[in-house]
């Protein structure tokens, strides 16, 4: 597949746009808003964007000559099988993805779709108890961001935490379990959907309070600095969380202390129905960064690719003594935010357009135009994914519940409530 | 055998726990600056020198910083927290309740939280958000562990039972008990010095102690108010009353053997409480002991706590806020003398 890259109608007169320069050369990988080329109109320069990520094969007007707007600039796209790399800074490729690696991270989202979409039919059905919050249509960020973790690095989530579960390794049995209430999930049965963890997979319980994770992952962050263990903590919350005071006096002071923690905002534009510009004035998250003395980055947060190299990237930073960092996350929630939600206060356009911008069709496209992956291999793994689900879910609503005597344990450690 | 007062013991303490472990740290505003205060009280003070990388100094943000010790605790440290007054706790209150409290329950006890929190409460001259009793807003939050202090021993003791502890624990300290020195000297300072053994000790999180024995009359108090009962019960010697005087120390649990070993001997209990009746944790002792001892007891109980009102500044309105001994006196005049006992049925 190939993507034509159109000079925008930057002109008011309609007269033609001068191309300046090219910033890439034919064969580099460009990413989906990375500026390829500068123009010059009447009015003034400007940088035109790739609006697709890709291999560069073509430039079809050259430094020095002019285009009107809606004329082709050049071609997309077609990527050889080497040719889905990591591109550095300067937007040049370098060594190619393991096509492990890549099968790996498209299963991990696959995954995650599946298993929610699995667990909404189960709740609407009324076999399952309690409320959900989920997270189709934000995989990649998810993915992305636990694929740059070591096993024994950490993640904190929030409230909609399935999908980070998933992305660090906890079991769909597990989690499934833990959603029938059952001895044999993740907590016991006593955390349920929001409070989804396992120490050992590298995730402690969700907190589902908007926010709370922020001070506890940094808390975090601090133990593996004094202990110098080289972890890292990666820190999940919406767009929400940044309006919350624990944002501010957590982020302040990993800043502070120069702590390995990763600040993972995913914005998906919405805090439950209230949309992100009317909860504050600069809608720029990443921005705020700035203003603590640490570094942040906006991402296309639908992008795998892109979430997985910024995350890899950061953690290094995290790792190397040189964080915080503030990732945020450009995503879009496709469900509602809990339960029967039908989300009326999304625009249909603006799902609409979401929808052409889904992070598993996205990368399943790019996968198959490298050419080192073909629908078969997907298929192969689509199958494989609902089957283990479906014997997941078998397995759960017959999994054992706790008894009643379970009621009064883990209150405290070394002894009982009286 | 050393004599010191708490805010000495205390900081032994931590500086002996932190010898022992090295995964105890402390973490607070003011706590760690040269030249500064050591924490509000001087709990703190000169411990940066010795324990550069482990005394962390906070800004001014008492939600942020106790979560912090809270994502610490549950990596394997054993972060102290405290707030140099305990009003900020409702900063840090979800830190505390909803995370620290919780974590080892809805994680189906694969989670601890090892975390021990220190907050001064008191009127003290400060005004209305620099005064309050703060035990009343989280005695009733199960996951935590509440202890108040009220004398130099036990601080010491406490303090290292609830470092070693795997749970929450906040320990409740009275800024008027301290005996805090220099800059930070209060006025009205009652002495709560004990002598203090060289060798290593603990005293448990979960027992009340017998501060003073007695057969007519149980007084529960604890913090300042365990100073004012012990010498009310001296008074009460002239009018032939023998009191005994607990020390609560452990509002959550409380002892309620150590508790009912006392009622069943007086038949007779008066709780003192400095802050607000309503909704104050002698409430909550008060309907334990009728659920568990009722059958023991000659009169109602008696409770002596605060008006329901902020505390007041002007020192002549603060003083009659706070309980006085001869409050407690009265009350135990009240529920000892024959004429206050309720119509009792037989059998």
């Amino acid at each position: 597949m190939t993507f034509e890259l159109k000079m925008p109608d930057l002109s008011t007169t309609g007269s033609p746009i001068k191309v300046l320069r090219w910033l890439v050369a034919v064969g580099d990988f460009v990413e989906r808003g990375q500026a390829l080329l500068d123009v010059e109109t009447d009015k003034a320069t400007m940088e035109v964007e790739a609006l697709n990520s890709g291999k560069l094969l073509e430039q079809l007007v050259s430094a020095g000559q002019e285009a009107s707007a809606g004329e082709v600039l050049a071609i997309i796209g077609e990527a050889s099988a080497q040719s889905i790399t990591r591109t550095s800074e300067s937007g040049h490729a370098e060594e190619p993805y393991d096509r492990d690696l890549l099968l790996n991270l498209y299963r991990r989202m696959l995954l995650i779709r599946q298993f929610e979409d699995r667990v909404k039919s189960l709740f609407l059905e009324g076999i399952m108890p309690g409320t959900i919050h989920q997270c189709q249509g934000q995989e990649a960020t998810a993915v992305g961001v636990c694929a740059a973790l070591k096993e024994n690095d950490f993640i904190t989530s929030t409230f909609r935490g399935h999908g980070h579960a998933l992305a660090k390794g906890l079991t769909v049995q597990e989690m499934l379990d833990e959603l029938f209430g059952a001895i044999t999930g993740c907590c016991t049965g006593k955390g349920g959907s929001m409070h989804m963890g396992n120490l050992e997979k590298g995730m402690i319980p969700g907190i589902a309070i908007v926010a709370g994770g922020i001070p506890v992952a940094t808390g975090m962050a601090l133990a593996f600095k004094m202990r110098k263990t080289q972890q890292v903590v990666a820190c999940f919350f919406g767009d929400g969380g940044v309006a919350e005071g624990a944002f501010h006096e957590a982020v302040n002071m990993a800043a502070l202390w120069s702590l390995p923690v990763l600040f993972v905002c995913e914005n998906n534009l919405y805090g439950a129905s209230t949309r992100i510009d009317q909860v504050m004035k600069n809608t720029t998250v990443s921005d705020r960064a700035a203003s603590y003395g640490f570094r942040g980055e906006t991402v296309d947060g639908n992008d795998l690719l892109a979430v997985y190299d910024a995350a890899e990237r950061a953690v290094e930073e995290c790792r190397t003594g040189q964080g915080p960092v503030l990732l945020e996350l450009l995503t879009y929630r496709r469900t509602g935010h809990s339960r029967r939600d039908p989300c009326h206060y999304q625009s249909k356009e603006e799902r609409a357009a979401w929808s052409a911008n889904d992070p598993i069709v996205r990368f399943a496209q790019m996968l198959l135009a490298g050419g080192q992956v073909d629908q078969t291999d997907l298929d192969g793994i689509r199958e494989k994914i609902d089957y283990e689900i479906e014997s997941a879910v078998e397995q759960a609503k017959t999994a054992p519940q706790p008894a009643l005597d379970d009621l009064l344990t883990d209150v405290y450690a070394g002894g009982e409530p009286v | 055998m050393k004599r010191q007062a708490i805010a000495e013991a205390l900081r032994d303490g931590i500086a002996e726990e932190m010898e022992r472990d090295e995964a105890v740290f402390c973490i607070g505003e003011d706590i760690a600056v040269p030249g500064g205060w050591g924490g509000a009280f001087t709990v703190t003070l000169g411990l940066e020198k010795r324990f550069p990388d482990r005394m962390i100094n906070t800004p001014i943000a008492e939600l942020g910083f106790f979560g912090v010790a809270v994502g610490a605790a549950m990596m394997g440290m054993r972060p102290i927290a405290d707030v140099q007054y305990g009003d900020f706790l409702f900063l840090a209150s979800d830190q505390i309740i909803n995370n620290a409290a919780k974590m080892r329950y809805m994680s189906g006890g694969r989670c601890q939280v090892p975390l021990v929190m220190r907050a001064p409460v008191g009127a003290t001259g400060r005004g209305s958000q620099h005064a309050q009793s703060m035990e009343r807003y989280f005695t009733g939050v199960p996951g935590l562990k509440v202890v108040a202090i009220s004398n130099a021993y036990d601080a010491k003791g406490i303090l290292k039972s609830a470092i070693r502890d795997n749970n929450p624990v906040l320990i409740f300290e009275h800024k008027l008990l301290y005996g805090s020195k220099g800059a930070r000297v209060e006025s009205g300072a009652i002495d709560a010095t004990s002598e203090i053994p060289d060798h290593d000790y603990v005293v448990p999180l979960d027992q009340a102690a017998l501060r003073r024995p007695g057969s007519d009359v149980t007084i529960l108090s604890w913090l300042l108010m365990l100073h004012f009962s012990l010498d009310a019960a001296q008074q009460l010697t002239k009018e032939g009353i023998a009191a005994e005087v607990l020390d609560v120390r452990s509002l959550a649990p409380i002892d309620y053997q150590t508790v009912g070993d006392s009622v069943k001997k007086t038949g007779r209990v008066v709780i003192v409480e400095e802050g607000p009746k309503t909704g104050g944790v002698s409430a909550e002792i008060a309907a334990g002991i009728q659920e568990r001892f009722a059958q023991y007891l000659k009169a109602p109980v008696i409770r002596v706590a605060s008006p329901d009102i902020p505390v007041p500044f002007s020192p002549i309105l603060e003083n009659a806020y706070r309980p006085s001994v001869a409050q407690i006196v009265q009350a135990v005049r009240a529920v000892t003398t024959p004429h206050a006992k309720p119509q009792r049925r037989k059998g």
